[in-house]
């Protein structure tokens, strides 16, 4: 217990790192993710096919030879990145492409019909997709979107990797100090177990909180 | 590759059983399910490893090959995963088709056996095909435990040669084109297995 008690401060310290990550590239990750959906659906012959490139590459490999080639790749074509901005950006992009494969069905699932309404109309087309395509396929797309998420919760303990000393990071260094391996990666897993429980209610609120019946 | 079968393997055989438990089980038996269910779905992969590689490598008089560590963590993690896709697909299944088998004389087990499951597998067929893209990729993270597989391999070229860019493009080439024809695979399977007229709830109203 006086183990425990011990070593929650430097956890912490890491779960800080690992919170800042998660907050910078959830957000920048899910505006890649609405622009490569809509470039898709909408792009037209030269945007869809760059679209679907971008996420045949990022979806098609390991998030982990995504942070190898930004960290230790580019540099060698002269564009250097600090650990952090190295994994914000590989997790950024990632998530951004998962992302846009559940917004680009929930695209898919509003009738074509409401385009061109709003067409109809006399609304123009960024227009129509601002205001009429663009809050229902958020909504729709919520459950899938929550889930990348949670999974990116889990996927930023790659993150030492680049040598950021995040909550996994942090786990190693006191497991290789004390030896006590076991224990440390048990209650490392815990904390991480709770980061995205919570998550994942608060999730579930916004969802709820958004509905509109008959949507 | 052998990590990718043996931890799908280890997945479809630990999945299938423990979807049932959570579907069919008791009520303890779902309470231990479910907890199996948040450990494994809850814990980042990369912890699960060290867990299993340094963790019970570290208790005294037991050594555990990296491999096989990987194996166990990826693999049980893949189990709560499938168990979610088999569990899926057994909620697809209408339940009045289990009533129905009864009444024919079928006891428990055999309508689960001969109608339920080939219906739960065949509608599951999509989720798996998903599941082995993730573990594919989340074999990459072998390396942390000194397992030599593709990615490892490519590092020690990359600090070799020091042509790190080109080599990583190659190594995402490989992986690229392993999900894809694995997805594939898997879409002519789903094709192969299809059985006209097939179909969970969607058609209770044909009766």
């Amino acid at each position: 217990m006086s183990f425990l008690i011990e070593i929650i401060p430097r956890l912490l310290q890491g779960m800080y790192i690992t919170l800042q990550l998660i907050v910078f590239s959830m957000p920048i990750g899910l505006v890649i993710g609405v622009a490569v959906a809509l470039g898709r659906v909408y792009g037209g012959v030269v945007l869809s096919p760059l679209a679907w490139g971008y996420q045949l590459l990022f979806r098609g490999t390991p998030l982990l030879l995504q942070l190898f080639v930004i960290y230790y790749g580019l540099p060698h074509c002269g564009l250097i990145l600090s650990p952090f901005a190295s994994a914000i950006t590989a997790f950024s992009l990632c998530s951004g492409a998962y992302h846009s494969e559940y917004l680009r069905g929930a695209i898919l699932s509003i009738q074509g019909g409401q385009m061109e309404a709003a067409r109809a109309l006399g609304m123009g087309k960024i227009q129509a997709i601002r205001s009429i395509i663009l809050p229902q396929m958020l909504r729709r797309a919520l459950p899938g979107c929550s889930n990348e998420i949670v999974y990116l919760i889990k996927y930023s303990s790659l993150a030492y990797i680049v040598t950021l000393v995040d909550l996994t990071g942090q786990g190693r260094l006191i497991a290789y100090e004390t030896f006590r391996f076991f224990e440390v990666f048990l209650i490392v897993g815990l904390i991480y177990l709770g980061m995205v429980t919570i998550a994942d209610r608060f999730l579930h609120a916004v969802e709820k909180k958004v509905h509109i019946p008959g949507i | 590759m052998t990590l990718i079968s043996a931890c799908l393997g280890l997945g479809i055989l630990g999945g299938i059983p423990l979807a049932f438990v959570h579907v069919y089980g008791a009520r303890w038996g779902k309470l231990v399910a479910g907890i199996y269910d948040r450990v494994f779905r809850g814990f980042p992969a990369l912890v699960l490893l060290f867990l299993f590689y340094f963790g019970l490598g570290s208790i005294k008089g037991f050594s555990i090959s990296p491999f096989i560590a990987v194996v166990l963590a990826l693999g049980l993690r893949s189990v709560a995963y499938q168990a979610q896709i088999y569990r899926g697909g057994l909620l697809a299944v209408g339940e009045d088709q289990m009533d129905a088998a009864r009444s024919l004389g079928m006891t428990k087990l055999q309508a689960i056996w001969f109608v339920i499951l080939p219906q739960a597998l065949y509608f599951s067929l999509p989720g798996i095909a998903n599941e082995y893209s993730i573990v594919l990729k989340d074999t990459a993270l072998a390396f942390a435990v000194g397992v030599v597989e593709l990615f490892t391999r490519g590092k020690f070229i990359a600090v070799h040669t020091r042509a790190t860019l080109s080599i990583y493009l190659t190594v995402a080439a490989i992986y690229l084109f392993l999900t894809y024809i694995g997805i594939f695979g898997f879409w002519v399977v789903e094709r192969l297995a299809y059985i006209p007229g097939l179909g969970g709830r969607a058609k209770e109203g044909e009766r």
